[in-house]
């Protein structure tokens, strides 16, 4: 139990004020809110949003195209569902302004009723946020060579680690950020990145700092024609193609992407530390839904469950199964 | 337990849940609020009527594959599989805990077998922090625990071996919703020697996504829970309350789909003297005390004395 001394680590259902909200790429939105008194995060954690006006949902009435049906297709929410749980999103930035109030920034898709109600927010309007949730990156005390990898909305908690390890001054750092094509890339750019895969100190973090950045798109459209991947091999090469270079690796992205990173950086002798997405019910470590298999050499099948939201959502990639 | 540590108040909210006291009559319910440490900061525990823990079994249970739950119209649909850490590692890991918390602890058995409850129940019943056992015999994910909480013959013998073995807690059995008539499993679970009634569990549901036209859940089937539920176990409630508790004396734990103090009345009036809060949990972990504020809030403001003034005050007529 915490004592009434112990600063909390964590706060549920606090009442933020909306501060800005805006299109960052054609899919991304940057919400900023404000709160007192929110708890200190480490990159790769994340907040749970409640997503709807009332504690109590009421379905919205859906608008059918003229002449036609709405779309069953998913994500388009075609029976008028209202989020009902808590949506979580990776904390995306951080920081306490003169005032002692918190900001935080978070990078919203919008895929289904909660990220549509999460659009449509406007500043001064209220959000309800429970966080900072789950273990961040752990970022190594000895100067390694540090590789952020981050495709589409795995982004975000990139962006922060990213900004913290500015603030620390980390020299060898350097950001592959991908996406399909140029306008799906959920990152400001403050100068246009290199098309042979070169890092170029071009991603803007917050107070307009620059952190060098191989930005990648499938289509060429900006910057390396190419995938994440690509880059990181390049990364790898540029360095002399050593058997073993030593470095961590820090990725968040799709399934796909985290798959291929993961072989990669085993072939190439690099470690790698993977922030994976779960359905999540509470976030809390008490629904037991968000599960992803683990190694456990105590146990007789030498695997087990482990919560996304509570033992992750940043696991190391020895740790994960499939 | 540390009565002690319970903060009675003149709220008029305290409540005698057969011979248990309680603080509130506002309890968590099982499943959705772990073993204890995990909301241990986030919940006032001195403030909470009761805690249930969730399902303990024998062995240890690593539970269902992902998909695991899925959002659905007000509610959320589940097949967690009733992953659990199991009697010995509940006893061993998990007990240290409970023995501090400032609040009444019930723990919530499941089974395969008859033999397994009357084991479980049994060893718990030997730890004096905790005031219960509530039998769940009605998860609708594990096929082999669905019997008892549908049959009631089966649930009658399950609870008369439970309640030969337990010498000090209180006997709860959780019925199950997704029977024919309510009225006969809860009458059955009485006639076996249940001293409190739990209802209800949640109800069996299926979604299907209609892309892939497969099952949202690994599990094919879940239960559904949540605001969705809430008419429904209203309904079972003051069925149960008229038909079979209040005759009987039996004190029922009213829950399913309750988020605010409103709702708390509601169910108070078909018929509950105590209530659990689950699935709003998720949302927002200090639920219970904001209703027990609520609760208070309204009984002055109906000028009544006790919270058990609303137990069956459901008018019918006139
Ligand atoms: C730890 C974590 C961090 C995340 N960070 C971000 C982020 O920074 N930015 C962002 O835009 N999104 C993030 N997500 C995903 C985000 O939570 C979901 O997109 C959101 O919950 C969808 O809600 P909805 O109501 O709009 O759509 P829903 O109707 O709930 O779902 C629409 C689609 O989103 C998927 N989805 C729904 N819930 C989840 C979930 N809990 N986890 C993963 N996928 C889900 C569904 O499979 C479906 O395809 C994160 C998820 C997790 C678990
Ligand atoms: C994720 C989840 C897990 C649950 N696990 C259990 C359990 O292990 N044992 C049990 O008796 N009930 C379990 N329940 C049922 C709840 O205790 C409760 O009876 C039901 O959810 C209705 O209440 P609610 O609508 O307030 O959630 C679970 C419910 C949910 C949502
Ligand atoms: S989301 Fe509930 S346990 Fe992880």
């Amino acid at each position: 139990m915490t004592t009434a001394e112990s600063k909390p680590t964590r706060v549920c259902g606090r009442v933020a004020r909306v501060a800005a909200n805006t299109a960052i790429c054609r899919e991304h939105r940057a919400i900023e809110f404000t709160t007192a008194d929110f708890p200190n995060s480490e990159p790769g954690q994340f907040v749970q949003l409640q997503c709807c006006d009332a504690s109590e949902p009421s379905p919205r009435v859906v608008e059918w195209p003229a002449g036609g049906f709405p779309s069953l297709a998913s994500g388009n929410n075609w029976d008028g569902r209202s989020a009902f749980l808590r949506r979580p999103f990776s904390i995306g930035d951080q920081w306490r302004d003169a005032n002692g109030l918190t900001h935080i920034v978070i990078i919203s898709r919008t895929v289904g009723p909660g990220t549509a109600w999460l659009e449509r927010l406007t500043p001064g309007e209220a959000l309800n946020a429970t966080g900072p949730l789950g273990h961040g990156f752990r970022i190594p005390s000895d100067d390694l060579p540090l590789v952020l990898v981050g495709g589409g909305v795995g982004i975000p908690p990139l962006v922060y680690l990213a900004r913290r390890l500015d603030e620390l001054k980390r020299r060898d750092a350097t950001a592959i950020f991908g996406a399909t094509t140029r306008d799906l890339l959920p990152i400001r750019l403050l100068s246009e990145p290199a098309t042979d895969g070169k890092p170029l100190p071009c991603a803007e973090l917050a107070g307009s700092a620059r952190f060098p950045a191989v930005i990648t798109t499938d289509d060429g459209s900006l910057g390396m024609r190419g995938v994440v991947t690509d880059a990181l091999r390049k990364w790898h090469a540029d360095r002399g193609n050593q058997s073993r270079v030593d470095g961590v690796v820090f990725a968040c992205g799709p399934e796909g992407m985290l798959k291929a990173v993961s072989q990669m950086t085993r072939e190439l002798g690099l470690s790698c530390q993977l922030c994976i997405e779960r359905k999540m019910g509470c976030g809390l470590g008490t629904c037991l839904s968000c599960v992803v298999r683990v190694r456990d050499e105590s146990k007789a099948e030498g695997r087990r469950w482990a919560l996304t939201c509570s033992d992750g959502p940043v696991f190391d990639r020895e740790e994960l199964i499939d | 337990m540390n009565a002690s540590e319970t903060t009675y108040n003149d709220t008029g909210l305290e409540t005698d849940l057969a011979g248990v006291r309680l603080c509130t009559p506002v309890l968590t319910a099982s499943g959705t609020c772990g073993y204890g440490p995990e909301y241990a900061d986030v919940l006032d525990y001195r403030r909470l009527g009761g805690f249930t823990t969730k399902s303990v079994t024998l062995r240890e249970r690593p539970g269902n594959e992902p998909q695991r739950i899925v959002e659905v119209h007000a509610g959320i649909l589940n097949a967690i599989g009733l992953a659990n850490v199991g009697l010995r590692r509940f006893i061993d890991e998990k007990i240290p805990f409970i023995r501090e918390m400032p609040t009444r602890v019930f723990v919530n058995v499941a089974g395969h077998s008859g033999e397994d409850y009357v084991e479980g129940a049994a060893e718990l019943d030997k730890h004096d922090c905790i005031v219960g056992i509530e039998l769940n015999v009605s998860c609708p994910n594990v096929s082999d625990g669905l019997m008892f909480g549908t049959d009631a013959k089966l649930l009658r013998q399950l609870v008369e071996a439970v309640r030969a073995v337990i010498k000090r807690g209180k006997l709860i059995v959780k019925l199950s919703p997704n029977v024919t008539d309510i009225t006969e499993t809860a009458r059955a679970a009485v006639d076996g020697g249940a001293q409190i009634l739990s209802l209800i569990n949640t109800y069996a549901g299926l979604s299907i996504d209609t892309e892939t036209w497969k099952p949202l859940l690994a599990n094919v089937t879940g239960g559904l829970s949540g605001p969705a539920i809430r008419p429904l176990a209203l309904y079972n409630i003051h069925r149960v309350y008229r038909e079979v508790a209040r005759d009987a004396d039996i004190p029922i734990i009213g829950m399913g789909g309750i988020q605010n103090a409103r709702h708390a009345v509601e169910f108070l009036l078909a018929g509950a003297s105590a209530i659990a809060i689950g699935t709003a949990l998720f949302v927002d972990p200090a639920t219970p005390i904001k209703i027990a504020d609520g609760l208070s809030a309204y009984l002055q403001q109906h000028g009544l004395r006790h919270v058990s003034e609303l137990t069956g005050g459901l008018k019918l007529s006139g």
